[in-house]
């Protein structure tokens, strides 16, 4: 009985320091999503209280003032930038993993080099070439840039799936009539899938939220991601801050709402990763 | 997965395509720095009457908010597609872009008549070892901004020196009101400070020649004074002054929260249009006061006028220089000035009457100046700033001394002279 | 099987070429670069060697970046990496039921959001006059409490080192807890047999069969913290006066406000030095098994 009774008071008390958890990650962001529905006025004097009338103006403004166009950017870049990664990608880990070659080792380990450069390092000099290239200030200007510090990483999870499938799997293809593009194609990648999806989440999660190459490599407001569109609009609307708030809203509930919907195919991707942002 | 990529790049294709075709007409870019409205949506509108005007032109308007256009320009001269038209200030900020062959020289063009056009003070920013460079877009320059019921409740009188400013502030501050409002978290704001105190406190010839990159040395003992005035000001400002924007301290002028400010003229047409009428009603200026043993000139104002260049890399050359003549000239100058309360350099651009008296007297103020003096951070070479700036900062958090600041400036305007 | 002998070379060729031209190519020109004097706008270039080098090591500021990274780095690990395990354990308990669910995605929910959108938000959580800090302190009795949080030089490289707490702690959390997930149950049961109570086994069994894990969370929070740059850029951009720069804004500073392309390059090789040495200890950690 007693045992059970400390039992209930140690669940108690965690569930108590879980709770207090719960309240120091919810409260900010509460704050900041009742914030957003406020005038300005009432932001600025009574900060603790609930809006007085909920402002879903300031939702629209945002959006109006740009943020549809970022929105559009940030999907149409990170969906080619996955797009890329995942097909570059395979096809190197299926070059590298189903057939037998000298230098196998060698180039692998010169391409999960790139795993240990960091991107700001590149940043400078990447700014040159994408002039030089006539594509800075244009969606390449990310876009490449990003599939090429992803592709390592993509390479390193996709081959140790490749690895781990039997040759028999290929020779079985070969004798249906299949080459190495169709075999790849039509047997390989369709029974990837979870390992694709894992990836295309890691990708899709960095590009979404990459901020420094967006920052140097465009120029134009009708090209920036949401990121740069946000710090640009903190900039501009230096007086109309519950605007603002209710852009960052926007700006991060989609991401959010996906996590929520495949929480699963998230939590496979980042964990293998265990790379941050 | 093979269809979508195919699809992206032949879409991709098309558009170079189409660009390349819809590029048969001129094509011109334009770089200004005003992204709040009614500002953006004025440039808007100047690029589409241009356009009306010269219709084989096409004027491809961008924008880039104070603070980060600073570095973003940078950057963006450094590329293929940099702007044809593009905002700068006038003084080290634009020569350096000068030395670096990007601004072309508009002499020529200016010499046959257009340079008549503006009142010659305001052109004259422009010019840079006797070539001119750019245009004035509008005229401004620092001053007092203060609350008249304020300063009558407690009884004070506009300072007229140095000494009585601090007199002023001492007994506001008692009376319990925030004597002076001040937001400095980009470190431009204190600049305007000690730009002022520096002219006022060293001698004319000497600050010219230190603000030439290749002769600067800064040793002059006036330095330090202009500091320590400084200091004196620093305990009436509120507080977190370097954690606050300077527009943020604005609102507690506009709120009657602090009795007066450093503003720029061309943030009266802001008061006119944001702040509250109590506050309206009850506002004056006056230029910052004299130092009595100063050893510069005490009638000069600091301020200087802002511009727009042609890029030497332009194409078009041509229309490029038609857009700049006709963004500063006299027809989008009296537009500027009704819609936004800015003035240009033309000469008698608006008469009184046509704008408000508020905007007409104070623009006054700059015409009638025996000089300017440029602002601080826009005339110094951009390593001395970098530790300027900084330095300035730590000044109005008390935690360094003008001693230790003019050191160091004198030690890296060394280093500065050593590179050219 | 029908292959040519060069076959696997179209599978690799494009994924090399990428790596090649956008990775290594512009780190080799990185170091090329930290040798000369140049800057974004200017087509002239001046050879200066390694004096750049030695400029950045006489520098102050370079000395308070690298604190100011150091600190971020070492908070990290232990806020992220001990918080992260305690909580993971304590969700993986039998204390908790259904509910750990509920919890573990809420705390691993800021960690999905974009580090610029986290810094705008506490931007304006730590604001010394609307904030909902100092709300919140004035609301408990101290009336006129007005603190700049990111604008006085003690606290503001705390704030923003709080602030990225706040948003990974959930994430090193959920790695661990997929960690523990796999340690085998019989593990336990031997455990309970021999008596253990939830803390025995916390500290005999779970901590010791993370190890790995705990040394690789350990080393991505040190490289992140090397890699940093929005978390300062969106909050404070380095100030006030250069007691928040860490080496990520400390190189954007220099190649873009102060004109000096080759010293950031300089600066962008110290930084590639410091996160290549931990990416290295990372991999040889995470292949050992």
């Amino acid at each position: 009985m007693s045992q059970k009774n400390s039992e209930q008071f140690i669940r108690t008390c965690l569930l108590l320091i879980l709770s207090l958890l719960v309240i120091a990650i919810v409260l900010p962001m509460g704050w900041i999503v009742l914030s957003s529905l406020k005038n300005n006025n009432e932001f600025f004097s009574t900060p603790l209280k609930l809006p007085g009338r909920l402002l879903y103006v300031n939702y629209q403004n945002a959006w109006n003032l740009g943020l549809s166009q970022y929105f559009i950017n940030s999907v149409l870049v990170s969906g080619v930038s996955i797009a890329l990664t995942i097909v570059f990608g395979s096809a190197c880990a299926y070059g590298l993993t189903r057939f037998y070659f000298k230098g196998q080792t060698v180039l692998f380990y010169l391409i999960l080099g790139g795993l240990l450069l960091s991107p700001q390092v590149a940043v400078l000099p990447l700014y040159r070439m994408l002039n030089q290239f006539g594509i800075y200030n244009t969606y390449w200007a990310m876009i490449l840039p990003y599939v090429a510090f992803r592709l390592p990483f993509a390479i390193f999870l996709i081959r140790s799936y490749f690895i781990s499938f039997p040759r028999e799997l290929e020779e079985s293809a070969y004798i249906d009539g299949c080459n190495a593009l169709t075999t790849f194609t039509r047997i390989v990648l369709p029974i990837s899938k979870p390992i694709l999806a894992s990836t295309a989440i890691v990708t899709g999660i960095f590009v979404w939220n990459e901020f420094l190459f967006a920052l140097i490599f465009i120029e134009n407001k009708s090209l920036m991601t949401i990121p740069i569109g946000l710090s640009t609009f903190r900039d501009a609307l230096t007086t109309d801050y519950t605007t603002m708030l209710a852009g960052i809203v926007i700006g991060s509930l989609p991401i959010m709402i996906l996590y929520l919907a495949m929480q699963r195919s998230f939590i496979k991707g980042l964990t293998a990763g265990s790379v941050k942002g | 997965m093979k269809k979508i990529l195919t699809g992206f790049f032949v879409l991709s294709l098309l558009l170079t395509l189409f660009s390349g075709m819809v590029a048969a007409e001129v094509q011109l870019k334009f770089l200004h720095r005003w992204t709040q409205e009614p500002y953006y949506s004025f440039f808007e509108e100047v690029a589409a009457d241009f356009e009306k005007l010269n219709p084989n032109v096409k004027v491809d308007v961008q924008a880039i908010s104070n603070d980060p256009f600073k570095e973003k320009i940078k950057i963006i001269l450094g590329t293929e597609q940099g702007p044809d038209v593009f905002f700068s200030w006038p003084g080290e900020f634009t020569n350096r872009f000068i030395r670096a062959g990007q601004v072309y020289d508009l002499t020529d063009v200016m010499e046959q008549g257009w340079k008549d056009d503006f009142v010659y003070s305001q052109l004259e920013p422009f010019i840079y070892n006797g070539k001119i460079y750019g245009s004035p877009f509008r005229l401004d320059a620092k001053v007092f901004v203060y609350n008249t019921k304020i300063f009558q409740e407690v009884g004070v009188a506009i300072p007229e020196t140095f000494e009585d400013l601090l007199r002023v502030c001492a007994e506001l501050k008692q009376a319990g009101i925030t004597p002076i409002a001040f937001g400095n978290q980009a470190p431009w704001a204190v600049s305007h400070y000690i730009g002022t105190l520096n002219q006022k406190c060293v001698p004319d010839q000497i600050r010219l020649t230190d603000i030439q990159p290749e002769k600067g040395t800064f040793t002059h003992p006036g330095y330090v004074e202009a500091l320590k005035k400084y200091q004196q000001l620093v305990p009436y400002f509120n507080q977190n002054a370097n954690a606050i924007k300077h527009d943020e301290a604005r609102i507690n002028l506009f709120n009657g929260k602090a009795a007066m400010m450093y503003l720029e003229i061309v943030e009266i047409p802001e008061i006119e249009r944001s702040a509250p009428e109590e506050f309206k009603a009850n506002y004056g200026i006056f230029k910052f006061p004299v130092i009595e043993d100063g050893m510069g000139d005490q009638d000069y104002l600091t301020g200087y006028p802002e511009g727009f260049v042609v890029s030497a890399n332009t194409k078009h050359p041509a229309e490029a220089i038609a857009f700049l003549k006709y963004l500063t000239g006299k027809e989008v100058g009296k537009k500027e000035a009704q819609e936004l309360g800015f003035i240009n350099g033309i000469k008698n651009v608006v008469d009184k009457g046509e704008v408000k008296d508020s905007i007409y007297d104070s623009t006054q103020i700059i015409l009638e100046a025996k000089s300017l003096v440029n602002w601080l951070d826009s005339s110094l070479h951009a390593k001395i700033w970098s530790v300027y700036g900084p330095e300035l900062q730590k000044l109005t958090d008390n935690m360094t001394t003008p001693e230790k600041i003019m050191q160091q400036i004198v030690k890296t305007a060394e280093r500065v002279r050593s590179e050219f | 099987m029908k292959r040519g002998k060069y076959t696997h070379w179209l599978f690799i060729i494009p994924a090399l070429l990428f790596v090649l031209i956008f990775v290594y190519i512009p780190i080799l020109q990185s170091f090329y670069f930290s040798l000369f004097r140049m800057n974004s706008y200017s087509p002239e270039t001046i050879f200066v060697g390694l004096r750049h080098y030695r400029d950045i090591f006489d520098d102050p500021i370079f000395y308070t970046a690298l604190k100011n990274n150091t600190w971020y780095a070492v908070i990290s690990v232990l806020c992220q990496v001990g918080i992260g395990l305690v909580l993971a354990i304590i969700l993986e308990s039998k204390f908790i039921g259904r509910s750990r669910k509920l919890f573990r995605n809420i705390y691993f929910l800021p960690s999905v959001i974009s580090v610029t959108a986290v810094g705008l938000m506490w931007y304006f959580i730590y604001n010394p006059n609307i904030g909902l800090i100092n709300s919140l302190i004035r609301w408990g009795g101290a009336k006129d409490f007005s603190f700049a949080w990111l604008g006085q030089p003690k606290t503001a490289i705390f704030a923003i080192i709080a602030m990225s707490q706040w948003q990974y702690v959930g994430y090193i959390m959920m790695l661990l807890i997929v960690a523990i997930q796999k340690i085998p149950v019989e593990l336990y049961d031997a455990a309970e047999i021999d008596g253990a109570g939830e803390v025995k086994k916390a500290l005999f069994v779970t901590i010791p069969q993370v190890k790995e894990m705990l040394l690789v969370t350990s080393v991505i929070t040190v490289i992140g913290s090397f890699k940093l740059f929005t978390e300062v850029f969106v909050t404070t951009r380095g100030g006030p006066y250069d007691t928040t720069q860490v080496l990520g804004t400390y190189m954007y500073r220099h190649a873009f406000f102060f004109d000096a392309m080759g010293y950031a390059s300089a600066v962008a090789i110290i930084i590639f030095v410091i996160t290549f040495v931990a990416s290295l200890l990372q991999i040889k950690l995470s292949t050992r098994n």
